[in-house]
Parts: structure tokens; sequence; C-alpha cells
């Protein structure tokens, strides 16, 4: 795997630093307090596991990443660099890319042109061939479809499309919206061997997810939120065997 | 062979209203929104496409009040002479020069009357002020264009008389087979740029999905500024044709055309692009069927008619999509 | 934002206003009021016509006035709208208090002005509306023109009589009252006389491709074609018809066709076709050539037929006002009713009972990218 793009190795992190960063994070819609102060810190070469309830702001949060959603309060640092000036494109040319929640890949082009849509940014001829090559030795799926329309796949070949398609940035942090959601167990599975393969090859993932065993069983350190706070952070083993999230998230 | 002269001009006069169509698709696409003011970037374009072609020329009788003689043999004499004498040459200039100037029109549009309102408001009013602020603009530039030009109706200098030949249909007007021959070329152009180039890729991810092109790092206020632009260099594109061949300019001129491209757009499914293309084919063609039969008088009625009927079996137009996404 | 102290200041600014504009009666002046199209999609209707009346108030003026007392005429914009039209109309019988009005051009906005001039009891005079509902159950509407169905039958008369043509093709705009109802005046008159109606079509008003239309048209084989309809679409048939191998000559028009638009556009195209008309530059009655030197003399260019129609119909007013016994709104009207041989710039004219001036009908001919006078024939 040859995941991020050269000329971002040259950010330089100083040793122990946090790759992502975010102190007090709070976002409003109209008046609904949706976070209420997010503290979370990503390390490079992590994978990071956020879980929650429906509507406790998993998703507003990697929207306040990327700058979908504006700011009510406090900070959002990539590599100690605060981005709230930054529009979303910049910060994909940063090296954020989010694979959004419900895929959002476009249906009426063709998953090549999906796919090649992901390195709109650097339109490097020679890192999109080896990118493409990747996501499909990642996703063989993929690659049998290249011609087909978006619109036709299965929703887990989707799924797969939507973290190829963030993959064409070569992003150094990837952002996963529920990845599981709606995809049959068996091509679940097989998404989440990737994920790890993704984070193998030096990419850091912020994962977030709604099946808490397998979430947790694929990342290092885990997040609970909780109608917009964060209840508990963790080892993620330590936090599978908490009888609280046992209780509340793991029907056990 | 009355109907076959009169399917003939009906594709050329199709392709002249598929012209103007393509900018409210693809406008639509982008934006969701019917750009109400597109009829009248067509018709900015027919005034600025008579003033660069009379000044090219060097015969500014057809612009008396709006360029002045003495203005024209001056300042312009230089910039423009080389042209004089060669009117097909001058013709193509003009249409270049008309094509820039309503882009930047396009886009001006753009930037004063929806750019401010985007991502705000609530629900029904995300599309209904634009909407709003659309025929605003509409009715903006036509009395604009009444001061700046008044309502005289002004014809186009003939410089393309003379026919040509064309093997299986005979002669056929020069104004008509350049008509045919542009709209061709620019239609392939156009299918290249849209299914191969970055800003059409950009442009029909736009179209799909907003945020999700956002995420892949779209400047969506840069790829809405130049559909604005391709839309309304286009829509001059069909203005000076329309007018070399048949058409005088006048401020409400944008209307009469500008109501059967949007009809065409419709018919062959908003936000389609050779939906539009064939939509505009399909309303010059029964158009000019029409015109055979006793309804000669009511063309529109028809026209109008044929898009209920469509509508009514299509929703979203012949070619339109009706795809739900999978989720 | 608008404080609501600034807000206060400018409610009592437009009232002073408000007030200033209804300004004191002057005795010695006798006000008429004028709705015209000065601007929007008619805006040379309205101005070709105000210049034709300003002459004839100079004049008047210049001549002592009407009973001893100067006329003065209140001109509103209508903006080429109907809506406006009511308005104004309304604004000047109530406001401005005129004894009686003058306008307007387009027949639609002449029958909305009238119907107000009607009920607020006013005398109207149009200059140039044709429609034959603008006067018609209106006590108290006039117009100094011909009608529509006047024009249409002169138009078969000069086809038949003049021309010699018996095969005649009709071409008009079907959603156009004028046009369509021109078109079956002219069918009427024909038929009555005894010619024959080849091919008869109608095409969409605000068309511009015409090739298939006259295609049909060419191949019917008529010997003149009568086209009652506009100058500017007329400017595209005359273009196109040269293309399909129509002349120009075999087309007759209405006055429709009145404007130098229509030779600048396709003065070559039309060599030698006619239309009936109010005036012509070169018609030979005394009045006319009086009032075309006058004209010039003062605005240094050509009056239109629509100057001259102003002209006419301010001066039939004036005439009205003098022999009417007082200046009352009723008094005025019964004078306009017996208007008799009243030598105007187009022709001399006689009330009649329908409210319409009965006066010759001018036959131009296009000739050299000119107008120019052909004949002269009286309606029926």
């Amino acid at each position: 795997m040859r995941v991020a793009h050269p000329t971002r190795a040259s950010l330089a992190l100083a040793d122990g630093a946090p790759l992502l960063e975010l102190t007090d994070v709070k976002v409003s819609y109209g008046g609904i307090k949706a976070l209420k102060g997010v503290d979370l810190r990503v390390f490079p070469g992590e994978i990071v596991a956020m879980i929650g309830a429906n509507g406790a702001g998993k998703t507003t949060t990697l929207k306040s990443i990327m700058g979908l959603v504006p700011l009510a309060g406090g900070a959002v640092k990539l590599a100690g660099r605060p981005l709230a000036q930054d529009t979303t494109e910049q910060r994909v040319a940063e090296g954020i890319s989010l694979a959004p929640e419900g895929r959002a890949i476009f249906p009426n082009l063709t998953v090549l042109e999906n796919l090649e849509l992901g390195a709109y940014l650097h339109r490097d001829a020679k890192a999109m061939k080896e990118t493409l090559e990747d996501v499909t030795e990642l996703f063989p799926r993929l690659g049998e479809r290249m011609k087909q329309e978006g619109g036709t796949l299965s929703g887990g070949e989707q799924q797969m499309l939507a973290i190829g398609r963030a993959l064409m940035a070569r992003p150094r942090l990837l952002l996963l919206d529920e990845p599981s959601l709606g995809i049959a167990p068996k091509l679940v599975q097989q998404i989440f061997r990737a994920i790890a393969e993704i984070a193998r090859s030096g990419v850091t993932i912020l994962l977030v997810e709604q099946n808490t065993r397998i979430a947790l069983s694929t990342s290092q350190r885990a997040y609970v939120l909780r109608t917009g706070e964060i209840a508990l952070e963790g080892d993620a083993k330590e936090l599978a065997s908490n009888p609280e999230i046992q209780a509340a998230y793991l029907g056990g | 062979m009355n109907i076959l002269e009169a399917v003939f001009t009906g594709i050329t006069q199709g392709a002249m209203i598929a012209l103007v169509a393509l900018g409210y698709t693809m406008v639509y696409g982008v934006l969701k929104l019917i750009n109400f003011a597109h009829s009248e970037v067509f018709m900015m374009a027919a005034y600025f496409g008579l003033v660069f072609l009379s000044l090219l020329i060097g015969d500014v009788s057809a612009v008396n009040g709006i360029v002045s003689p003495e203005a024209a043999s001056s300042t312009f004499a230089g910039v423009f002479g080389a042209l004089r004498g060669h009117p097909l040459a001058a013709a193509a200039a003009a249409t270049v020069l008309a094509m820039l100037a309503a882009s930047a029109l396009g886009i001006g549009v753009e930037r004063v009357a929806y750019k401010p309102l985007r991502g705000r408001g609530k629900g029904a009013l995300v599309r209904v002020t634009p909407l709003v602020t659309a025929l605003g603009m509409s009715v903006l530039l036509q009395n604009l264009a009444q001061l700046l030009f008044t309502a005289r109706f002004r014809p186009y200098p003939q410089v393309l008389s003379g026919e040509v030949q064309v093997p299986g249909l005979g002669a056929i007007t020069s104004s008509r087979a350049l008509i045919l021959g542009a709209s061709i070329i620019v239609m392939i152009g156009l299918e290249l740029i849209v299914k191969r180039t970055w800003f059409g890729k950009a442009m029909r991810a736009l179209s799909a999905n907003e945020e999700a092109a956002r995420l892949m790092g779209v400047r969506t206020s840069r790829v809405i500024s130049m559909t604005f632009a391709l839309g309304s260099s286009l829509a001059a594109l069909g203005a000076v044709l329309f007018c070399l061949d048949q058409s005088q300019v006048y401020p409400t001129m944008g209307v009469v055309i500008g109501t059967r491209a949007f009809v065409a757009a419709v018919l062959g499914g908003i936000g389609s692009i050779t939906g539009a293309m064939l939509g505009g084919l399909l309303i010059g063609i029964i158009g000019e069927l029409v015109k055979l039969t006793d309804y000669s008088g009511g063309v529109d009625v028809l026209v109008f008619l044929v898009l209920i009927l469509v509508l009514l079996v299509r929703p979203a137009g012949l070619l339109g999509s009706t795809r739900t996404e999978k989720v | 934002m608008v404080s609501r102290r600034d807000f206060g200041l400018g409610v009592a600014l437009a009232a002073l206003l408000l007030a200033g504009g209804c300004e004191k009666d002057d005795p010695n002046e006798i006000k008429v009021g004028a709705y015209l199209s000065l601007s929007g999609a008619d805006s040379t209707f309205g101005t070709d016509t105000r210049e034709g009346i300003e002459l004839a108030v100079e004049e008047t003026n210049a001549a002592g006035g009407v009973k001893g007392k100067r006329i003065r005429v209140i001109y509103e914009d209508d903006k080429s709208t109907t809506h406006e039209a009511v308005q104004k109309v309304r604004q000047l019988v109530d406001r401005n208090k005129v004894v009686a009005l003058l306008g307007e051009v387009a027949s639609s906005r002449s029958l909305a002005g009238g119907l107000i001039a009607n009920t607020s009891k006013v005398p109207m005079i149009t200059p140039s509306s044709t429609a034959v509902s603008v006067t018609k159950n209106r006590h108290w509407v006039f117009r100094s023109c011909f009608t529509d169905d006047q024009q249409g039958a002169v138009g078969a008369r000069f086809i038949l009589e003049h021309l010699g043509r018996r095969r005649v093709g009709v071409f008009f705009a079907a959603q156009d009252p004028y046009s369509s109802g021109l078109a079956r005046a002219f069918r009427a008159e024909l038929k009555r006389l005894g010619g024959e109606i080849v091919v008869d079509k109608g095409y969409q008003k605000g068309e511009t491709n015409f090739r298939t239309y006259l295609a049909e048209l060419k191949a019917a084989n008529p010997e003149v074609l009568f086209v009652p309809n506009y100058y500017n679409e007329m400017v595209l048939i005359a273009r196109q018809a040269r293309e399909v191998g129509i002349p120009g000559a075999m087309f007759v028009g209405g006055d429709g066709w009145d404007s130098s638009n229509l030779v600048e556009g396709a003065g070559a195209e039309l060599e030698g076709a006619h239309f009936t008309n109010h005036y012509a530059p070169d018609v030979p009655w005394e009045n006319s050539k009086k009032f075309v030197t006058a004209f010039a003399a003062r605005y240094k260019h050509e009056p239109t037929s629509l100057t001259a129609q102003g002209y006419d119909a301010a001066k039939l007013l004036f005439d009205a006002i003098e022999r009417a016994p007082e200046t009352t709104p009723a008094a005025i009207r019964d004078a306009i009713a017996a208007t008799k041989d009243f030598k105007g710039a187009t022709g001399t004219m006689t009330m009649d009972d329908q409210h319409n001036a009965n006066k010759p009908i001018v036959v131009v001919r296009i000739q050299d990218k000119k107008f120019v006078y052909a004949t002269q024939i009286l309606a029926e």
C-alpha cells in the first residue's frame, strides 16, 4: 500500500504530538446544541473509534473536522495547526479525507470516474495510477466494475467505492462514517479487514461506528459520545470489557 | 417532400433551441435552480453580437444610438479594421466576442443574484428565494436592455447571404448550414468537456451531491461560475446564429425562444445534457410540422401539449434521472 | 436600516410633494389629459404621438388658444402596460380634473383607459386605436382614425380594383386581435366582390422562422399575399420570402407596417409592396403638407403617421372645445360627436354615429426603400 501523498510527508510533527486534536468543540444547529464541548485526540498511525447512540453527535464531529459545519466554539487542529480559517477543499488538500455516512458516491458517474474525482485536488497522474492499483488490490470487486455506473453497485460495493475514493486523495488522516451501515455481514468483515490494512500502510484513521463490537476490535483507542459530550475514553480492549459499555452498546 | 423540408427546417431550429436549453439544464444540474435570467442573457448576447459584428464589418447603421459612427471609425478602426471585407471571418469573430461577453454577464448574474443567497434561508425558502431573484434579474436585464439599446427592433446585417450545396438535401442557405455545422461541433465539444475534463467531472459530481463534491476538494463556487459561463456562451452562440438567420434584436426577444428552450430542457429531462439536446430537436421538429396543419397559428399550444403528455408518462422528462440513491 | 424618525420624515415629505402636485386651478387654462406609452415596449408609439400633440398645442395657443384660454396638456406615461393605463386615466380624471382625454395608441390600452373615461363621464379621443371594440357602446369614447373593419375591406378593394388581382393568399398572426381582425374583414369583402382565397394560413405571434409557412404559401400559387401584421414580423417574413423566392411586390399589408424600421430592415426585399395607412408623407392634401412643413421646421425630422394622428386628434378635440357652449366634459362630448368635415393632416373627417372618423384611407407603396403615396380609397 502506498497511500500518503508524497508532498505531505514533509509536514513535520513533533514526537508524541497528536495528528488531530479537537479542544472543546461546540456545534449548534439553530439553537439545538449538537456538540457541547468535545475533546478528542488522534495520534499518527492509530485507529481511533468513536461510538455512541444515534444522535449522539458522531457525524457532526466528523463534519466539524471537515469544515462542513461552522463551529460555535473550540478549535480543530491538524498537526498542531488550527484549521478554523480553512475551507473544506483546503482541509482535503492538507490531507484529511472523509468517507461520509450513507456513502454519498456519485450514482451517475462510473466507478472509475468516482475514484478519479477523489484525486481532484492533486491530479498527479503517477500518484493516481498507483493509488488506483492499491484500491483495486484492496477491493477486487471494484476493479471488476470500473466502467459501471456507481448507482448500480450494491450497498457494500458502494461503501468500498466511498473508501477507495477517499484514499485517492492520498490522505494522512482518513475519517470513516459508519462503514458498516446497512451492509451484509460478510462484506462488513471484508471492509474492516481493508481498514486495518489501510492503517498498516501509515494512514491514521478516525472511525465512527454504531457496530460497537467490530469498532472496538479494530481500533486501538476509542471515545464514547453521549448527547454531544465525551462520556468515556480509553483503550479499546478495556472499553470492550467495561460492564457499562457492555450493557449499553454490546447488548450483553 | 414538404414534410421532409419542414423536418429539416425543424432540425436547424431545434439545434438552436438546444443551445439555449443547455444553459437551463446545466445550471439546474449544479444548483437545482431554474435560471429565469438565462433567456435575458440570450437577449443581451444578441445585442453584444450585433455591436461587435457592426464594428467588425464597419457598418454601424444597425446600432445607431448605441455606437456613434465617429467612435466606430476612429477608436475601433485600428482594432477591428482587419476583418472588413471578410464577412464570414467577421461573423465568426463577433460570435466569439459575444460568447465571451455573455460568459462575463452570466457569471455576474450568478455573483449578484444567486451566490449571496446560497446556503441561507430554511425549508422551502431555500428554493423559493433564488427563484424570485431569478425572475427579478430577468426583469432587470430586460429593462436595462431597453434603457441601453431602446425598444427598437434592430435587424442584423445580412452578412451570410447565398446558399451552399449539401449532398442529399440540395441547396440550403448558408446561415442554416452554419447553424447546423456549429451546433453539431459545439454539442460534440460539450459532450467531451462534460465527460473527459476535470471541470466536467466536477460539474457532474456537484450536480449529484454537493457535499460529497466538496469532500473531493471541488471548489463549488468556481464550478458554479464556470457552469454559468459555459451555459451563457452557448446561449450567445445560439443568439448570434438565430439573429443571423432569422431574427431582429429587441429587448423582449428572450421570451419566445427562452420559453421554447425551457420547455425543451424539461421535456428532455432537466439536468440531463443529452436530454436538452434531444428536447431541443423535438421541439424544433414538432413546431415545424405543426405549421403544416390547420393549427399553424398555435405552435406553442401543441408544443406544450406534447410536454404535458410526456410528463404524464415520464414525470422526469425523456432522459431525466428517476433513480433514488440506494441506502 | 431606515429609522422610525427617518421614515416619518419621508412620509411628511411625500405628503408635501403630493400636495404640491395638486396645484391651484388657473382660470385662464383648459386642462386636457394624455396617457401614452412613453416608455416600455411600445415607447416609440407614445413619443411619436406626443410630438404631434405638442405641435397642435403650440399652434393653437400661439393663435390665441381656445375660447380665449390657453390649452395645457398633462402627459402621463403608462409604461406600455394596461394596468398603468387604467391608473393614469384615473389620476388624470380624479386628481387633475381634466375636461377631456387623448390616448392611447394600442387598442388594448385604449379599451382599458376608455372604460374609466366612460364611467367617469369624461370624453376621450384615441388618435390611432383601430380595433372596433374600442368605441363600441362607449358613449364617451371616440376615435379620429379608421377601424380595422374599414381597413380590411379597403385592402380587398385595392387588390381587386386597383391591382386587378383575384387569387389571394392570406397570412396573419393568429393570436393577435389586430391581425386576425383585419384578416377577417378582408376575407369577407374579398369574397363579396368575387375574389378567391387560395391559401389562408395563421402563424403564431412572435414566430421568427417562417420558411415552412412561406414554402406552403408559395406552393398555392397566389397572385397577391395579404399579410396584415406588425412591421417587426414583416421584416423577417420579407427577408425569408426572398430566400423562398416570393417577390416583395406580391405583398399587401395594413397600417401595422407603418414604421421606418420596415424599410430599414427589409426595404429592398419589399420593393413594390403596398399597405393601407392613415397617411403618407407626400399625400396630396393641403393640410398634410402644411403639417409636414410645420413639423419639420419645429422638430428637424420627418413626422411619422402616429405623429400626424396625434396632431389630428388634438386639433379635432380643440376644435370641438371651441364649438362647445361651455367647457364641461358633457358639452365637449356632444361637440366631438357633432364634428363634420374637420380638415386634418390625415384627411377630412366626419364623426359617424359609431364614433369613428369617416375619412379616406391612404394606400402607400414601398419604392426605393421609401414610403410613397399610391392612392386613396374612401371606406364605405
